[in-house]
């Protein structure tokens, strides 16, 4: 009798120990800083953004290796043509094991079961997803609303002001719409061989006006078109007249590449883009002062979120391996490295950004990603080529957005 | 006597054999290259054309679909009618330009070699380089609108992007035509020169009466290659819109749409239809130039 | 002076404009030529003195930078591997233009001269080729090179460039312009058909084979697509040059100074190519055959 008594007891504990040693050894910690015992060899690879971000980039890589000394990570970036290189070797079944996706090529990625799902990683290392900002992770999440990748940085559009020329017409940053306008109108002649604002006749602009007014280009679950609404509408209206006004330019109006360009030049006194704009001021225009503000808001506040993720290949040959890289990767001591310097910001809301990017971060509720649905190029550059045209006279808005409105049905 | 007869043709008839063997022998390694690497991916497109296919394979067999979506795809004609535009135009641009800087060249000029090297300089730089080179130049506030006024963005203005393109391209292949043009220049042997002057002949009545029907197989080979080049316009139209056709679909270009859809969009099927008529395209323009001009080829 | 006519052997090229007006005329000639030669430089120019500036001053059109420094140069040289970029282009030029050269006559010359059933098929066939975009080959050849494990080294890339088309054809024209007396003295002589493509055909070709060489190399040196794809991926030690100088442009920016210093390196061997084999434009090669 005694013996049984003490035998299940033991057996249990037995059990109990066993199992709580099983489940160390195969789970990591959510930080990713110990880990299993994952070996091989990885492949990393991207485009190079900045050179410096290279750089940082290199240094977290290097600490990842330390940590875990079994894997060795191959890292090479691809200069030129990204999506041909990777299609080609997607196609051949040689992928990189980690790579980075635009969150605009993510749907047709995804559809193309290029990427590995990741969630059993997820639940297998108790990886807390709640750190990332829902709307960029949801912009990597497939139909399936599996997980596909994870945002590595993000940016959204700020308004970003020449300090000498606002101060000197005596004007204060604009926050909503009608201000932006006056704003505009008292800028007027004050910006010698340029125009109060500058305007890139691009869609990936011209959508957080859209989101402001509370418009949109498809229906939340992606099957019909709404972008020939008044809502939509209304705001094409109030950008295009900004330009054909001339209180605002064009990049080509103001014989720049980009608009960036031209609040370097000093052509234009308010431009709207995104935190790369800053590091890039910083290299090329270190003499020129500007702020940035937070985006203008209309009917409400509205803007695009520009981000890149780490995904795995579907054919990766070390999927382990690969994954202790991406949990790395975008865990806090890796984001938080590469984001020190600026170049980026912070895909998780528990990692400070740099200094001066309070107007970007402020953006994250009201930041919808910049990507549509498979295949959807096509209609993008019909969008983008009606709009100029509607820029240099030859077509109506009303018959733009009919037309994108019928490009994009029958694209889905 | 019926003897030697029967010689006669056998090695007549095995002479023929001979010259074919070598004949096959001596284009056999290009043969191979072209077969493998240009007409097999040819073949393979024309299959893939007709299905919906991915990255990894066919996703769903439509038939002739593809062909019949192209026939109604309003873009894919415009990237055709600017193909087509843009061809006409820059290839009598280029070959005007190649032969002219050809002559000038060959002739009895001092420092030949300072003037060759000045043409030929604009095709040495690659395609991306000078396309950039010249964004710098040709936009609003650039040089070009320094030297003779007005204030339009060449590149951004939807009336003169297109030819904006055009003349860039003329200027950079001038060089690589120009020296197709003088060595054909080279092959034509001096007593052809010897013998109009001694008929007394002046110099530009030289050019038109003698030297340019010579240079008929020159001809013949510039403008197919010209052609051919032209309307497969790709680098320039890439960069200077990068890579969405505008302003206003006027910097689309046939090979622009295909590569849009094969790699942003994903669509080899549809990808490879667009080739395929392209290719159609340019085969048959090339077969009628032949046509006219063929007869000229065997000098 | 005479346009279009090459000079007559013997002639003396420095005799003196008699009268005025051709003296003016030559003047006025020359200025022009001057003038579009400048225009053809003034590119470069540009790209030299962006070179020794620093990235906010290229933002201007100056000419002239304001304190020239060849830092540029230096970084492009010691931080990257540009010295290996460049012999790794000049080893694949000059492997692939020896190729094309021996394939490319031999092969002109079987089109234009030789009788061989299905001849002018076959020379449509390589017409065809030229007509194949390389964004529409792109997969079927990765896919081809991929399953033969020539991807990420050298072999694939010199296979699909071995023969170039337009190489093939330029011979085959320039064959036809031979006149075929040279053949029927060869055949006179009882010369095989070999022999009389190396010792009578091959090398009237001076001209065209100088053409070859200058458009091939700077072609293949050039090139960025291909090498991108085969190579571009992965090992930095097999980088060609334009991979190396497209790693100056970022996706927000472009170090223009590096990119331009990278450029002139880059620009230099074509140049050196060009200018040494331009000689063998020379008139009278024909005419030399003829008379003897």
């Amino acid at each position: 009798m005694k013996r049984h008594k003490l035998l299940l007891p033991a057996l249990l504990l037995g059990l109990v120990i066993f199992a709580g040693a099983a489940a160390s050894t195969s789970q990591g910690t959510t930080d990713g800083t110990t880990g299993a015992a994952a070996t091989g060899e990885v492949t990393l690879s991207g485009w190079a953004s900045s050179p410096t971000e290279t750089k940082l980039l290199k240094a977290v890589i290097r600490g990842f290796e330390k940590t875990f000394p079994g894997v060795k990570v191959n890292y090479a970036p691809i200069s030129g043509d990204y999506p041909a290189a990777m299609l080609a070797n997607f196609a051949a079944r040689k992928p990189a094991d980690v790579f980075y996706v635009d969150s605009n090529v993510a749907p047709d990625w995804i559809k193309q079961r290029l990427l590995e799902p990741l969630d059993g990683f997820v639940a297998q290392s108790k990886l807390k997803t709640a750190a990332f900002y829902p709307s960029l992770l949801n912009g990597f999440r497939g139909p399936d609303k599996k997980i596909y990748g994870f945002p590595k940085d993000w940016s959204p559009l700020a308004m970003e002001t020449n300090n000498r020329l606002l101060t000197a017409a005596g004007v204060k940053a604009p926050t909503t719409w009608a201000e932006l306008s006056a704003a505009a109108r008292k800028l007027r002649g004050k910006v010698p061989g340029g125009r109060p604002i500058c305007l890139s006749p691009s869609w990936d602009r011209m959508l957080a006006f859209v989101y402001q007014n509370g418009g949109s280009f498809l229906n939340s679950t992606k099957t019909k078109s709404t972008v020939n609404t008044p809502a939509v509408k209304q705001a094409a209206e109030f950008y295009v007249g900004l330009i054909k006004s001339g209180l605002a330019g064009t990049p080509t109006q103001l014989g720049v590449g980009w608009c960036g360009e031209a609040l370097g030049k000093e052509k234009a006194a308010i431009v709207f883009e995104g935190n790369w704009v800053v590091p890039f001021m910083a290299d090329t225009f270190p003499s020129v002062a500007f702020t940035s503000n937070k985006m203008v808001r209309g009917k409400q506040e509205g803007n695009l979120a520009f981000t890149v993720s780490y995904s795995m290949a579907r054919d990766s040959k070390n999927k382990p391996a690969a994954w202790q890289l991406i949990r790395y990767l975008v865990g806090q001591p890796g984001m938080k490295t590469w984001t020190s310097k600026g170049l980026a910001l912070p895909s998780r809301s528990d990692v400070k950004p740099a200094a001066g990017r309070a107007a970007f971060i402020a953006a994250a509720p009201s930041a919808r990603p910049w990507q549509f649905a498979p295949a959807f190029t096509k209609v993008m550059d019909v969008a983008n080529n009606e709009l100029t045209a509607v820029l240099e006279g030859k077509q109506t808005i009303a018959g733009m957005l009919k037309k994108i409105e019928q490009t994009a049905n029958d694209a889905l | 006597m019926a003897a030697t007869v029967v010689r006669k043709q056998r090695t007549l008839g095995s002479a023929r054999v001979r010259e074919a063997f070598v004949g096959y022998a001596f284009i056999a390694v290009p043969m191979a290259i072209f077969l493998t690497f240009f007409i097999y991916p040819l073949v393979y497109s024309a299959y893939i054309s007709r299905y919906d296919w991915g990255v990894f394979g066919k996703i769903e067999a439509l038939g002739w679909e593809n062909y019949r979506t192209l026939v109604n795809d309003e873009i894919f004609w415009r990237a055709i009618k600017n193909t087509l535009l843009y061809t006409a135009v820059v290839v009598p641009l280029e070959m005007a330009l190649a032969l002219t800087l050809a002559v000038i060249v060959n002739a009895g000029i001092r420092g030949k070699g300072f003037f060759r090297s000045a043409f030929y300089f604009p095709s040495l730089a690659s395609s991306a380089a000078i396309t950039a080179i010249a964004i710098y130049i040709l936009s609003a506030d650039g040089l070009l609108n320094a030297l003779i006024g007005g204030e339009r963005s060449w590149f951004g203005d939807s009336d003169t992007a297109l030819w904006s393109i055009a003349g860039l391209n003329a200027w950079t292949t001038s060089g690589t035509l120009m020296l197709f043009y003088l060595a054909a220049l080279q092959a034509i042997p001096t007593d052809v020169y010897e013998a109009a002057a001694i008929d007394g002949a002046k110099t530009w009545r030289t050019f038109w009466r003698i030297t340019f029907p010579l240079l008929k197989p020159g001809h013949f080979f510039v403008a197919v290659v010209s052609m051919i080049g032209a309307l497969q316009l790709f680098d320039q139209s890439f960069i200077v819109s990068k890579g969405s056709g505008g302003p206003n679909y006027s910097t689309l270009s046939a090979v622009l749409y295909l590569y849009r859809t094969a790699i942003a969009d994903v669509q080899f099927g549809y990808a490879a239809a667009i080739g395929i008529a392209l290719f159609a395209l340019i085969f048959t323009l090339t077969l009628i130039q032949r046509l006219l001009f063929g007869k000229a080829e065997t000098a | 002076m005479a346009i279009g006519v090459a000079p007559l052997p013997g002639a003396d090229r420095s005799i003196p404009a008699r009268t005025p007006a051709e003296r003016a005329r030559r003047v006025l000639t020359y200025a022009i030529l001057l003038a579009i030669a400048a225009l053809f430089f003034v590119p470069f120019l540009w790209t030299i003195s962006t070179s020794l500036k620093t990235l906010p001053e290229t933002t201007g059109f100056d000419l002239l930078p304001d304190s020239p420094s060849l830092r540029a140069y230096r970084e492009v040289l010691t931080e990257f591997d540009f010295l290996r970029y460049a012999a790794n282009s000049f080893f694949l030029a000059g492997v692939i233009t020896l190729a094309n050269l021996v394939l490319c006559s031999v092969g002109g010359y079987a089109f234009a001269r030789l009788r061989f059933p299905g001849r002018e098929v076959l020379f449509m066939l390589v017409l065809a080729t030229l007509m194949i975009p390389d964004q529409l080959r792109l997969v079927p050849v990765f896919l081809l090179l991929s399953g033969w494990g020539l991807v990420g080294g050298f072999t694939g890339y010199m296979l699909i460039k071995l023969v170039l088309a337009s190489n093939l054809f330029f011979m085959r024209q320039y064959f036809l312009t031979i006149p075929k007396d040279f053949e029927e003295a060869a055949k006179l002589d009882n010369a095989g058909h070999f022999k009389t493509f190396w010792k009578v055909m091959l090398p009237l070709t001076g001209p065209a084979l100088a053409a070859i060489t200058i458009l091939t190399f700077q072609g293949i040196w050039n090139e960025f697509f291909w090498p991108l794809i085969l190579l571009g991926f992965g090992d930095p030690s097999k980088y060609t040059v334009q991979l190396g100088i497209a790693q100056f442009s970022f996706q927000y920016q472009t170090l223009w100074p590096q990119l331009m210093a990278a450029s002139v390196i880059a620009i230099l061997p074509i140049v050196v190519i060009f200018v040494v084999f331009q000689r063998y434009f020379v008139a009278g090669v024909v005419a030399s055959g003829v008379k003897g």
